[in-house]
């Protein structure tokens, strides 16, 4: 390798008067940190050691000078990172059944690929999650819901507990009814916003049937006005 | 002549106001189809889901869990 002519470029070898670097650490998951901070940390902190002798032009001797700088970074001491706890916020009062025999439809792909979302909006209300053959034999048990899976089955825990199933108690989102993928998507955000509003309500039921079902004069009223969005009405 | 113009215009009013109507039950039929309120009429669909759960058969879904 020929050997470069003093003062003709950057100098790889730390020179005679310069300490040499320190040798840094070996990089673990701890003392790893964002780059953006060890910059910072790199402006804040002056350097420590003297400067190299000022015999050198002016380039040089910034080069030298960024060479020669040792940084002492603080000893930071960093916390292992917690694994994510999430503690429900009190009893659930929704239980939600998923039920999907595996109809080749848009509607199921449009689950699949939204379900984690909806599953992190709903963390406070247990899933369950019926495999294809259980559906397949539940749906064929009662074949009214035939055609219309997926469903999404939704308990109302309040109901339920007072009057059991004799009575209202829960609704479902027949999702397979649903002919495009715009149309299953509003359908599954509207579902997913009315329950995440609706935790509280004390008329479960009557909140369905006005703002889920536009039901009476002023849902009437709603879909003229094209309050309800048109694709899902469609 | 007026008097067809009239009679034309009170015909075509009642077939929108009909088409109207028709397009509004339509909309309530399908929201009605989409959401389907539970009653006792799905009192069995509901209790063998519920009997599915307490029998252990039917887990809250986790990460990499399916029943």
């Amino acid at each position: 390798m020929p050997k470069t002519a003093p003062g003709s470029g950057p100098s790889r070898r730390p020179r005679a008067g310069v300490p040499r670097k320190p040798v840094v650490p070996p990089k673990t998951e701890d003392s790893v940190g964002p780059p953006d901070t060890r910059d910072e940390v790199t402006a804040a902190v002056p350097p420590l050691v003297e400067e190299p002798p000022k015999t050198e032009s002016a380039s040089q001797e910034a080069t030298l000078i960024e060479e020669g700088t040792v940084i002492e970074l603080p000893a930071r001491v960093r916390k292992a990172s917690r694994p994510r706890k999430y503690k429900p916020s009190g009893t659930p009062r929704f239980r939600i059944f998923i039920i999907d025999s595996g109809w080749n439809s848009v509607a199921r792909r449009v689950l699949r690929h939204n379900f984690a979302l909806i599953r992190r909006l709903h963390r406070d209300d247990p899933i369950y999650l019926l495999s294809r053959k259980k559906s397949t034999e539940f749906i064929r048990r009662h074949r009214s819901l035939i055609g219309r899976d997926p469903i999404i089955a939704v308990h109302d825990s309040a109901a339920m507990g007072w009057r059991g199933t004799a009575g209202f108690h829960g609704f479902h989102l027949h999702l397979g009814i649903q002919r495009t993928p715009r149309q299953a998507l509003l359908a599954l955000q509207t579902f997913a916003r009315f329950l995440a509003t609706h935790r509280l309500s004390a008329n479960l039921e009557a909140d369905i049937r006005t703002e889920l079902r536009r039901e009476g004069v002023q849902g009437a009223v709603e879909i003229l006005l094209h309050k309800v969005p048109r694709v899902i009405g469609a | 002549m007026d008097r067809f113009g009239e009679v034309l215009s009170v015909v075509l009013g009642a077939l929108a106001l009909a088409y109207l109507i028709y397009e509004i039950d339509r909309r309530k039929r399908k929201l009605s189809d989409l959401f389907h309120v539970l009653g006792s009429e799905e009192a069995d669909i509901s209790a063998e889901l519920v009997g599915m759960v307490e029998s252990g058969e039917l887990q809250p879904y986790t990460r990499g869990a399916r029943a």
